[in-house]
């Protein structure tokens, strides 16, 4: 054990941690999922809220819980009947004819003393004239039930500048719902992926393939024999294979099947787990590929403009370091993950084993970091992003995000959508429909659908899933239900919490919601 | 358009003109999929409003929004109980508790807040077990919406109220709509018993909880796991005897820590912390706010639905994955006939004539749509094992070594219960 090792234990051990304080406790539930990272993110964030209805003070809620450093309300209206109604965010008849962001700033901020929250008494329209710069302030824009005008504006307003807050425009009636995302870029190092990083036994580094060779499994005793990591016995059996075959693993099914006899004619007991586990995880020895070709298709990203936000700027540097470490580094493979899965062996095997895992990622990461140096911006990247996203380099994830309306300016991409995904994009093109007729309007099937036609085109075929949306939404076309917005509320808060974060994967494109069938649907 | 209510309406339920201007536009007419059965309008509303008694099962992170939920929509009738008291680490999601409320019962606090916010709806708390609770008690609502953490409830809740099920009353069948949640996932489903599966149906759905084998934790430790659970399963009973351990005790979890952390400092493992020690022995699963928002939202949809026809209820599982995209899926969970709870048929066993009694309870434990704690075997005509009164338990021990096949003909029954679930299991056991 090197003298640092033991130094890492001791401290661990020797300075136990007492009871974690307050805050930590009030958030251990969602800090298992975004850790500390995640959660300083989100109290850096600001959000802003176009109106305060039951759905924007439901999504609203659902991000002041988990603290969320600021909102803004941004709201004119006076509290009606109506919304005293079906907003929890209101006092029932108390509430009626009081500033109705106000009202809601009051109530959702008893959620959390670590949250600040804003009403501002303005319409939209208004600041969008006298001073949209301030919109631009925030991390990110919700805008629920806007009519499509207003939208435009706010879109166009946001688009224009690359490292500009996102939009998330929100729209409801009755049982129905839909929502999308206007981003540039959105890199996602921590992406939470399920897939495991490779553990590299058909390119072993050299200090795992002299481990593997040097073993004596003949000379072994019976209880080391039982312990030996199947990391290392695949390696050693693939090692073998090869010598045998001309240096080619097992291709054909045959083959395969004949490589996992070799392994289990090893065993010198019937039960020897180590072995089963071997067994089972050979497929490794035939699929683990070099670089997973999702990571591999960024690597041919273009480069982003130099007004990109800093997250995207960062990112590229990290990825074009990336991508030269496997252009020029043997085996022209990822760099190594430290992270070892449980395995059925002896503490001091599988310390070995992490050992040299370990190790072999340090030396990984000192090349990438001499890489980065050179890249623009890399020497300024801090550590623990490094850190993390070697952890993370086998589930990297970019999305390119598009304006606000761009779907629906895609004749051909509407058309194959409306084949594929009847109901969604029905849904969608009725909201569309909703959002373009003039608020003094009370929508009817027949206006609905000539307002799809006013933005399809008027030779369009819909199809009888759209009869089924318009038929909703002209039933209820200004309903914001308890549930619906409940709904809404869960679903957008959580998206929020992907983009602030940047952690795990928010959507791209347009989420549809029915919730009298109980489904929900992506198209974009 | 505020003129909708309707003159006469009670008003002292607290309504006021207006008050249901959204819920109404679903309710004063039919969509384009609403069964013709739908009779829009007061009568429906009058059910809503007045008549309907619903039922929720837990006050945490799904039950306070089911509650705030139920409310919003206009039930007026809502009994809710649960047995826990409120915790700090409930505040980043459980939306009617406040700092101040910290020890308190949940379900009292969350009717207090619900009835302080809406007017004129009346919720009747029950701070204790659903367990408490007998038949003619559950018989008396309309619905039931369970938002648990514990499969052990869920599954008695689900048993009771098949068991409630009466052929010849149409009114002893009680919708029960299920949700949990998990992190960014979650499912919701409605359950007809004895109509659609049931919760028990469904067994084998579950994540397989993570055991690790004793031998590892006793022997061969790799991970900062294995050194919790050598503190909490071997340690604690060693030193502290019968004394029980309190996951919700700081000082108990400190001092599982600082026993696992010994040992990883021993065998070089590093990565025991605070928070792994507590989340091991707590087995906790992360949770926040805007799940359990959507998952409640889907079930009280659904409760509105049945309710009042105002559109066709789910059939009858929803499932949502958050973490990549917006993933869900919703779909028809077919009924098992060998279901121990709405089946009727015997679940098929075949094993070894060498299988001990023993080896046949560990199988019952572990297998995925069985996953019986602790059961007791018999067969029509005498005791195999029981695992209680203590007198019972020490005449049957003996038992637990002989093999299967001297206690059971081929073919033979072997009825399986356990004090924890109000059904009992019947195995056909046939030999290999």
């Amino acid at each position: 054990m090197s003298l640092s090792d033991s130094q890492n234990i001791e401290e661990a051990t020797t300075s136990l941690q007492s009871q974690p304080d307050a805050k930590t406790r009030r958030y251990d539930r969602q800090l298992r999922l975004w850790a500390a990272t995640g959660q300083n993110a989100l109290e850096a964030s600001r959000i802003l809220l176009l109106s305060a209805t039951a759905t924007s003070t439901s999504i609203l809620k659902n991000l002041v819980l988990p603290g969320i450093g600021h909102f803004t309300i941004l709201d004119a209206a006076t509290v009606t009947p109506e919304d005293a109604g079906n907003n929890f965010f209101l006092e029932g008849p108390d509430s009626i004819g009081k500033n109705r962001a106000d009202e809601a700033v009051r109530l959702l901020g008893e959620l959390n003393d670590g949250v600040e929250g804003k009403a501002v008494q303005e319409s939209v329209e208004d600041v969008l004239e006298k001073k949209p710069e301030w919109i631009k302030g925030f991390t990110l824009v919700i805008a629920h039930n806007l009519k499509a005008k207003v939208v435009q504006q706010l879109s166009d307003l946001l688009w224009e500048d690359e490292a500009g807050p996102g939009l998330i425009v929100v729209k409801s009636a009755g049982f129905l719902a839909e929502f999308s995302i206007q981003f540039h870029d959105h890199a996602v190092i921590e992406s939470h992926s399920e897939s495991a990083p490779s553990l590299r036994i058909t390119e072993p580094f050299p200090t795992l393939l002299e481990h593997a060779t040097a073993l004596d499994l003949s000379k072994m005793d019976p209880t080391d024999h039982s312990h030996v990591p199947y990391v290392v016995l695949l390696v050693r059996a693939l090692e073998d294979w090869k010598k045998n075959h001309g240096g080619n693993p097992p291709k054909t099914f045959p083959e395969k099947k004949e490589f996992k006899k070799t392994i289990s004619a090893l065993k010198v007991k019937m039960d020897e787990e180590n072995f089963e586990e071997a067994e089972n995880q050979a497929y490794r020895c035939w699929t683990e590929t070099k670089i997973p070709s999702e990571v591999s298709s960024l690597f041919e990203l273009p480069a982003p403009s130099l007004s990109s936000d800093p997250n995207t700027l960062q990112f590229h540097a990290l990825l074009t370091a990336l991508k030269e470490f496997t252009l020029t580094q043997h085996p022209h493979t990822l760099p190594l993950s430290a992270t070892l899965p449980d395995m059925h062996t002896s503490t001091e095997s599988y310390i070995h084993l992490q050992k040299l895992y370990k190790a072999r990622a340090g030396e990984d990461k000192a090349t990438f970091n001499t890489l980065l140096a050179k890249v623009p911006g890399g020497a300024e990247i801090t550590d623990d992003v490094v850190d993390s996203f070697l952890k993370n380099c086998h589930a990297v994830r970019v999305l390119r995000g598009r304006k606000w309306g761009t779907f629906d300016a895609d004749r051909e991409a509407l058309t194959t959508a409306l084949q594929t995904s009847p109901r969604e994009t029905s849904t969608h093109l009725a909201f569309s429909a909703l959002s373009a007729l003039p608020s003094d309007a009370s929508p009817t099937e027949e206006s609905l659908r000539a307002a799809v036609h006013g933005i399809v085109g008027q030779d369009i075929e819909l199809p009888e899933e759209f009869d089924n949306a318009i038929g909703e939404i002209a039933r209820s076309p200004t309903a914001d239900l308890p549930t619906t917005s409940a709904f809404l509320g869960g679903l957008v808060a959580q998206e929020a919490i992907k983009m602030i974060t940047k952690q795990y994967v928010p959507i791209n494109g347009h989420c549809v919601i029915d919730l009298v069938e109980t489904w929900t649907g992506v198209i974009s | 358009m505020a003129a909708v209510v309707h003159p006469g309406q009670a008003s002292h339920l607290g309504d006021w003109a207006g008050r249901y201007f959204h819920i109404d536009q679903v309710l004063d007419k039919p969509g384009p999929r609403t069964d013709p059965s739908f009779l829009a309008g007061d009568g429906v509303k009058k059910f809503l409003r007045e008549e309907c008694k619903i039922l929720v099962i837990g006050a945490g992170g799904l039950g306070c929004e089911i509650l705030a939920n139920l409310a919003l929509l206009g039930f007026k009738d809502i009994h809710v109980i649960d047995m826990d008291t409120i915790d700090i680490s409930n505040l980043n999601r459980q939306f009617l508790f406040r700092q101040k409320d910290v020890g308190q019962p949940k379900a009292t606090v969350a009717a207090e807040f619900i009835m302080k916010r809406v007017p004129g709806v009346k919720v009747t708390p029950y701070f204790g077990k659903i367990q408490d609770k007998d038949d003619d008690y559950y018989m008396q609502f309309n619905l039931v919406v369970c938002g648990l953490d514990s499969i052990e409830a869920r599954r008695w809740m689900n048993a009771t109220l098949v068991n409630l099920v009466d052929p010849e009353n149409p009114e002893s069948l009680k919708p029960l709509i299920d949700g949990g949640t998990e992190g960014f996932k979650g499912q919701a489903r409605v359950i007809l018993p004895t109509v659609t599966s049931c919760y028990e149906c469904s067994l084998d759905m579950l994540n397989k909880p993570t055991a690790f084998p004793i031998c590892t934790i006793a022997n061969t430790p790799r991970l900062p796991e294995h050194c919790i659970e050598w503190a909490s399963v071997l340690e604690w009973p060693r030193i502290w005897k019968d004394k029980k351990m309190d996951t919700d005790d700081p000082e108990h979890i400190g001092w599982l820590y600082g026993v696992a952390a010994a040992r990883a400092k021993e065998f070089k493992i590093e990565g025991v912390t605070w928070a792994l020690t507590q989340g091991v022995v707590k087995n906790i699963i992360p949770a926040i706010a805007s799940t359990n928002a959507i998952i409640a939202a889907a079930c009280c949809n659904e409760a509105f639905k049945i309710a009042t026809s105002s559109a066709a209820y789910l059939n009858n599982y929803f499932m949502l994955i958050g973490t990549d995209s917006v993933y869900s899926y919703t779909f028809i969970h077919e009924q098992r006939p060998e279901c121990p709870v709405c089946g009727g048929e015997s679940v098929e066993i075949s094993i070894s004539r060498d299988f001990t009694v023993e080896s046949l309870i560990e199988m019952l434990t572990e297998k995925q749509h069985i996953q019986i704690k602790k059961p007791s075997l018999s067969t029509p005509t005498k005791q195999i094992y029981l695992q209680a009164p203590p007198q019972l338990e020490a005449a049957t021990r003996p038992n637990l070594e002989k093999k299967v096949s001297e206690l059971v003909a081929d073919g033979g029954e072997v009825t399986v219960t356990a004090s924890s679930l109000p059904f009992s299991l019947s195995l056909r056991i046939t030999y290999t």
